[in-house]
């Protein structure tokens, strides 16, 4: 795990990235389960999972998971929050659509993700998150430089829709280059999602 | 009005750099250890009514962040977008290591007298030496981007050798092969058109700026209609007849107020 602060958010925003997950349709489920419960069960349930849960396959930075995180921040701070939680906020902000639930479909844990990147944000900065992490998610902790090498560029382009954009077919026999191109593309997409034409 | 707090805490935590009539410009690090982005900060004009300065200075925020997408998914050479506040009008550019192409031609940063001495010619030689480039190869490379830009229906509105950056080679080096080391910046004033005369009055507000900048100035501008040319292609006939015949007027068009 790691832990980042953002003095001027007064946070801290702790990243984990798992692989060889085995566990997301069950995880998947247990989300699902913890928002309905009633009672203490329901509240130690959420907290159980009260995570951003994001298919790590899809992020093709530390600066893209960054980048959606500060802009999270920043619209709970300001009481602009498209979305229920900051948590999905992050998940709003990575997905091109101002849809949600296609948001989570996508950038969320599906039946079949391996690979997650966990993300607690809280202002209070709870302890036990760590442990809390690895409870919640059966699999390996690698540290987040492997982000870049777990990226599935195929579906990145086409959910951010870059086939079409000259500069990344122009690059397509360059793959270090395609891959720094789309990167900063997405990055930007990102930081502008809440002035998006 | 929306809460200000997080991001006036990151401004009071960023180094300043430049001050403009419209923008204050910020050197910060956004994550922890991170690379540097710049700040600029369109800070409010109080002599105007308060609500319609926050919306125009919303606009220019939210339409400098759109050109910057749309010139990056056209493959023209800008840095990229790394934070958007667009209620305190505050954007976040991916810092460029370099110098602005008004420094390298050896006339200064905006807001600094040219290095007047006897030696200044030969400063800007060694300058150039420095980042790899010829003055003729720099010009060039200045017309071949503008020209990707216009291709891809963007006018910038406010073309100036201040606005246009070289990057420094050592930060060359930590990039893939085939990346620009000219980029264009500061869209505030950018908006798409296709019309041959919007694209005509942005070379001459180029030339015009060339011209009050830069002392012998006609064959470097030369010098950038040459690369221009090369990369419009037929498009090219219509701009350059529309260029030649004059009476253009350099009123940019994204400006609401006066
Ligand atoms: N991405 C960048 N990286 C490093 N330095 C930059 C970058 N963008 C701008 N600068 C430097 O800051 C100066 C001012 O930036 P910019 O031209 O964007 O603002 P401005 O001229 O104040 O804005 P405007 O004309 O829209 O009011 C530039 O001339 C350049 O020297
Ligand atoms: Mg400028």
């Amino acid at each position: 795990m790691e832990s980042f602060a953002y003095p001027h958010f007064s946070s801290t925003v702790h990243v984990a990235l798992f692989v060889h997950v085995t566990n997301a349709a069950k995880l998947k489920a247990r989300i699902v389960r913890a928002s309905t419960l009633e009672g203490t069960e329901g509240q130690v349930e959420r907290e159980a999972v009260n995570f951003a849960f994001v298919d790590a396959r899809l992020v093709t930075s530390v600066l893209h998971i960054q980048t959606a995180i500060t802009q999270a921040l920043l619209a709970a701070a300001q009481n602009t929050l498209r979305t229920k939680t900051v948590h999905s906020e992050v998940i709003w902000a990575l997905n091109p659509s101002n849809n949600i639930t296609e948001a989570l479909r996508r950038y969320g844990v599906s039946d079949d993700t391996t690979a997650l990147l966990v993300i607690r944000i809280d202002p209070l900065n709870p302890s036990g998150v760590k442990s809390r992490m690895s409870a919640a998610v059966e699999g390996t902790q690698v540290p987040m430089s492997q982000l870049a090498s777990l990226t599935d560029w195929v579906s990145v382009k086409k959910y951010n829709k870059l086939n079409v954009d000259p500069v990344i077919r122009e690059a397509q026999n360059n793959p270090a280059r395609e891959h720094h191109l789309i990167d900063n593309i997405v990055v930007s997409l990102v930081a502008m999602k809440s002035v998006a034409a | 009005m929306a809460d200000s707090i997080p991001t006036t805490a990151l401004l009071h935590s960023s180094t300043l750099i430049t001050q403009g009539a419209e923008a204050k410009v910020y050197r910060t690090s956004l994550h922890p250890g991170g690379a540097p982005v710049l700040l600029k900060h369109r800070f409010s004009k109080r002599y105007r009514h308060s609500t319609l300065d926050a919306s125009l200075t919303r606009a220019r925020v939210v339409g400098e962040a759109r050109a910057l997408l749309r010139c990056l998914r056209c493959g023209v050479s800008v840095p990229g977008l790394r934070f958007v506040d667009a209620a305190n009008g505050v954007l976040g550019i991916e810092w460029v290591n370099g110098r602005s192409v008004r420094f390298l031609l050896g006339s200064g940063d905006e807001g600094e007298e040219a290095d007047g001495n006897e030696d200044g010619v030969v400063a800007d030689e060694e300058l150039l030496a420095e980042y790899g480039v010829s003055k003729e190869a720099l010009m060039k490379m200045v017309g071949t981007e503008i020209a990707k830009m216009h291709l891809a229906d963007i006018v910038h509105g406010d073309l100036t050798t201040s606005n246009m950056m070289l990057r420094h080679p050592s930060s060359i080096s930590d990039l893939p092969q085939g990346m620009q080391q000219l980029l264009l910046i500061d869209f505030g004033l950018a908006y798409t058109s296709s019309l041959t005369e919007d694209k005509a009055v942005d070379l001459y507000v180029l030339e015009r700026a060339f011209a009050s900048t830069h002392p012998d100035s006609s064959p470097l501008f030369g010098r950038v209609l040459e690369g221009y040319k090369e990369k419009m292609g037929k498009e090219w006939t219509a701009i350059g007849r529309r260029l030649e015949e004059g009476k253009l007027v350099a009123c940019p068009h994204g400006q609401v107020d006066s």
